[in-house]
């Protein structure tokens, strides 16, 4: 490299006669900023997880505000993340962001949503060979779409997309238009109620629609024999009369009629899993099928847990306790522990979690590293993990993925205090 | 031979879910690498210093290698050895300076600085203290000339600024100390000649290198220039009145004070040798998957010279004694590298033919790059340029890839040759390095660099090879391998972006915020500035200039180097129109630009 007494001489001279075209906007990446403890809900949408991939499957789509008493941003003594994560690499680059990423069974290809389709704003859907890099796009291009996951056994690939919706161009268009004025909403997730569950069957490239019911359907996925798939729907926001209190917030928080149903993988047998008021989505099953997990948010919106359940949703636990935003729970092949992400630490501080199964002892925090870290997915063989990070810097979360140390992990979760 | 094609189908997977495996590249690409860097920094490369013995003799091993690839010279070339032609240094043959009748000083107590201009130089000795002149739109006043004629005199002044002035205006007055600065100021006064009165006690009388050789400005600042020792400037003083830690003591809280003359008519000779001697690339075709060697290439090349013994560029903790600087990771890391890509795309070709080139005279100014970028190719020729600069000392996995900006396919190829690659990416826009991508990316082809970050052994002798991480710049090998692989497969090639270099990096300067839009030329000996180009859109553009013109005036001020044009800069103002002359085809022309803020 050029050595110190001539490249300053370049640099000084390059940057006097070359401009820039691109400049850091105010605020932008000032989202960790002090916030207040209750914030209106687009807002909070705004804010939260600075710019990450997407709440839809497990995130904060629910309206939240920092709990009074968390800690704030800062150092707490939590030893590095390197006891648990090593060797860790971008998977993903291009596109403004991108996040959800899920491993094929075979862990031989993820499934994941980026903004980087030509002309659309929004997410699309992407499948990435782990072995090659090659990358092609599942979903068609239009619309908004989010949360795909593989069907274990055949490949399939099931995702949430409006390309249907006949104004789902002229939205895109807007929101380009919107984005070029300057103004940048952080993240607005506007519960699309013509949203659907589409699945790709693979070999022969073909599209099958498995809801359509009026309201938002998304954030599915499979059971591990690729049987059933759970999803979240505020479908029964548009199937019943609302009146009163229910009524306004239909207008203001679409997501709180959000509960969780499961289907045949056809599509067949919808079955209503939840019936508490407030957000419930994100669901996934455990790895034997023995049980479901998913995030549910308080009534009032600002506190996220984690609960388990049977696939059929009776015996509902509940995991976690934070008196936080815990969401994003992902089941560990191990059976032993569940990851997820949390904003313990400050309201827009989320951080990689883990907590044992039955959430008997303290959560245990993971990543260490300034930014956005959250939506974490084990690789099937227990040794990896995935999540969504803005660590790099930038303004939109990245997919990571990292050699995770199980052993570790068993290790300090047993050391963990009482709940 | 390294196949990255059939790496990424079989080895990867492996990688990935297995810790055990962490990303690791064969065996045999290791051991080539290490072969490569030993020979590269062993016995006889002497620190691979540009135009020396040493540089040439990792030539021939670079040349053999390539050869045994069976790799082509390019199209108008015989051979894959591709020597240019630089201005190595200036040496002082030996100039004097005498002050009256008796006052005789030459050999070790005087020395000609490279920037000066040859000749003589006659007049009365008008000593102006530390000879600085701050332009007149400063907050800051100063000028050492002040109510002085200096015409045809011949300035006698101190080195450096006054050590005690305020804090804010120190660095104004710092700016403009240099002795480029000093000349200059002297010089746009009239002054016959200057001298510099040094605190060093002798100058070492087998060293004639004249001091203050730039190559990114070779040419001459325009007024016969020296400097002479303690003890000549103690005699030049004496029977004024003056001594020379008097004068400083004088002048160091920061008071300009009053510029007199001293005594003795003074004659001043300079004479000097600008010394030009070569460097060469190596630069070799291997053939696409068609066996094809028509352009467009991919291009892929690292520098290949280091800093010989040492020099101005070395970080030499001891003293500055002349040592091997090995420069295992600067650059035989990534020489290496691109011998490992060469071997794995030999034996499987891409979709392109691949351009194979490494460097010289990097260190000294990207000479060897800006060489071939200008004599060799045509900016079509070559659909995209990956270079390696240090890439030896993989840490905590991380890789840093700059240029991103430069094309709006990197982004895809990165991110897809990332998966087997497995980093943690450092990922920037911009392409202005202080690297040979840089010759590249000004002529318009899209750039790509890798990068494994700095170290403590930055060029000094302790870069050794048993410092570097061989298994990472396996990995990084790899990484550009595949990364050159997914380019060729695009067509056409990828589209050129041009990125702005980011106002945020410039220094606190008042003037940074002034914008002419002008892309100077470096290192050549023309006197004036010569334009490189202008950017779009700027008000050089507007103003009529382009490409190949030489501007030799600037609001007034003469610009004979880019030094001057520095300094015209520092006196303009947003929006008051300037004079600008400047020559195109040598016709004289003058034109009004109106400098606009930094957008």
């Amino acid at each position: 490299m050029l050595g110190s007494l001539l490249s300053g001489l370049h640099f000084s001279l390059i940057n006097m006669f070359v401009s820039s075209r691109r400049r850091a906007g105010p605020g932008r990446g000032g989202a960790r900023a002090a916030l207040p403890a209750v914030l209106p809900v687009v807002l909070v949408l705004a804010l939260s997880p600075a710019g990450f991939a997407g709440p839809a499957s497990s995130g904060s789509a629910g309206p939240a505000g920092g709990p009074p008493g968390v800690r704030p941003n800062g150092e707490d003594g939590e030893p590095d993340e390197s006891r648990f994560l090593t060797r860790i690499r971008r998977l993903t680059v291009e596109g403004r962001r991108a996040g959800e990423g899920y491993f094929s069974p075979d862990g031989r290809e993820m499934v994941f949503q980026s903004e980087r389709a030509p002309g659309n704003p929004f997410f699309q859907i992407y499948l990435m060979s782990l072995e090659t890099g090659d990358v092609r796009r599942v979903s068609p291009g239009q619309g908004k779409t989010t949360c795909a996951f593989i069907r274990p056994g055949s490949g399939d690939i099931l995702f949430a997309s409006t390309h249907h919706d006949p104004h789902a161009v002229q939205k895109q268009k807007d929101e380009i238009a919107f984005r070029e004025s300057g103004r940048e909403r952080r993240y607005e997730w506007d519960y699309d109620p013509t949203m659907d569950i589409f699945v790709e069957e693979r070999g022969a490239g073909t599209l099958a629609q498995l809801t359509d019911a009026e309201g938002y359907d998304a954030e599915g996925s499979y059971s591990p024999d690729g049987a059933w798939i759970v999803f979240t729907s505020n479908r029964d926001m548009f199937e019943r009369k609302l009146e009163g209190r229910e009524a306004r917030l239909a207008e203001v928080d679409p997501s709180y009629f959000a509960e969780i149903y499961r289907m045949r993988a056809d599509g067949s047998g919808e079955e209503r899993l939840t019936e508490v008021p407030g957000y419930d989505g994100g669901p996934f099953f455990f790895p034997d099928g023995s049980r479901i997990v998913w995030r549910r948010f308080s009534e009032d919106g600002l506190i996220a847990d984690i609960w388990t359940a049977r696939p059929d949703g009776s015996d509902p636990r509940q995991v976690t306790d934070f008196g936080a935003m815990s969401w994003a729970p992902y089941v560990h092949p191990s059976l032993e522990y569940i990851l997820f992400a949390s904003n313990k630490l400050g309201f827009s501080n989320f951080e990689v979690y883990m907590v044992d199964v039955a959430g008997e002892k303290e959560p245990v925090r993971i990543t260490t590293t300034a930014g956005f870290d959250g939506l974490p997915v084990p690789t099937p063989d227990g040794r990896g993990l995935s999540w969504t990070s803005t660590r790099h810097g930038g303004e939109g979360g990245q997919i990571y993925l990292a050699d995770w140390d199980h052993e570790a992990a068993l290790a300090a979760l047993g050391a963990a205090p009482a709940r | 031979m390294l196949d990255l094609r059939r790496l990424a189908a079989a080895s990867l997977f492996v990688g990935l879910i297995a810790p055990s495996s962490a990303g690791s590249a064969p065996a045999q690409t290791e051991d080539e690498l290490r072969a490569d860097v030993a020979v590269l920094t062993g016995p006889g490369t002497e620190g691979r210093a540009v135009g020396s013995p040493g540089a040439a003799l990792a030539r021939r091993y670079l040349i053999s290698e390539l050869e045994a690839l069976g790799a082509a010279p390019l199209p108008d070339a015989r051979e894959l050895g591709l020597p240019f032609g630089f201005l190595a240094q200036v040496d002082d043959l030996g100039s004097s300076l005498t002050a009256g009748g008796h006052k005789r000083f030459g050999g070790d107590q005087v020395r000609a600085f490279a920037f000066s201009e040859t000749g003589e130089a006659r007049g009365e000795l008008l000593f102006a203290g530390f000879g600085i002149r701050v332009p007149e739109n400063s907050e800051v006043r100063y000028d050492s000339y002040a109510g002085q004629d200096v015409r045809d005199r011949v300035a006698v002044v101190l080195e450096g600024a006054p050590a005690e002035a305020e804090d804010g205006t120190l660095a104004t007055l710092r700016r403009h100390a240099s002795l480029r600065a000093k000349a200059a100021a002297a010089r746009d006064r009239g002054a016959a000649g200057l001298v510099v009165l040094s605190e060093r006690e002798a100058f070492d009388p087998e060293d004639r290198t004249a001091p203050g050789f730039d190559i990114a400005a070779p040419g001459s600042q325009g007024v016969v220039t020296v400097r002479i020792d303690r003890a000549a400037g103690e005699r030049l003083l004496a029977g004024s009145g003056l001594t020379l830690e008097g004068a400083r003591r004088e002048l160091d809280r920061g008071d300009p004070g009053e510029a007199r003359l001293l005594p003795g008519f003074a004659t001043l000779t300079v004479s000097l040798d600008r010394v030009r001697a070569s460097g060469a690339n190596v630069a070799a075709l291997l053939p696409a998957a068609d066996g094809r060697l028509a352009p467009p290439w991919i291009a892929i090349g690292a520098h290949y010279d280091h800093l010989g013994m040492g020099g101005a560029s070395s970080l030499n903790p001891h003293g500055g004694a002349p040592a091997v600087h090995p420069g295992a990771d600067d650059n035989a890391s990534g020489t290496a590298a691109v011998l490992a890509v060469a071997r794995a795309v030999a034996a499987s070709p891409l979709d392109r033919p691949l351009l194979v080139a490494f460097w010289s005279g990097e260190e000294s100014g990207l000479l060897g790059s800006n060489a071939f970028v200008s004599d060799r190719i045509r900016p079509e020729d070559v659909a995209a340029y990956v270079n390696l600069d240090m890439v030896g000392r993989l840490r905590e996995n991380r890789l840093t890839v700059q240029a991103m900006g430069s094309a709006s396919v990197w982004p895809s190829i990165v991110e897809r040759a990332n998966v087997p690659g497995g980093f943690d990416l450092a990922l920037s826009d911009d392409p202005w390095l202080p690297t040979d991508s840089s010759a590249f990316n000004a002529a318009g082809i899209p750039t790509l660099n890798l990068f494994t970050g700095t170290h403590p052994d930055y060029h000094r002798p302790s870069d050794t090879p048993d410092r570097l991480n061989y298994p990472g710049l396996a990995r990084v090998a790899r990484f550009a391998g595949l990364v050159a692989r997914r380019v060729a497969a695009i067509d056409p090639p990828p589209e050129f972006l041009r990125v702005e270099r980011a106002a945020a990096d410039t220094p606190a300067r008042a003037s940074m915020s002034v914008y002419t839009g002008t892309i100077p030329e470096y290192a050549t000996e023309i006197e004036g500035l010569l334009l490189g180009g202008v950017m779009e859109g700027g008000p050089a553009e507007k103003a009529g200039l382009r490409k190949g013109d030489v501007i030799v005036e600037f609001g007034g001020a003469a610009i004979l180097t880019i030094y001057d044009y520095m300094g015209a800069l520092e006196a303009v103002r947003i929006g008051e129109p300037v004079t600008v002359t400047f020559l195109r085809d040598g016709e004289r022309h003058t034109v009004t630009l109106v400098p606009t803020a930094r957008p």
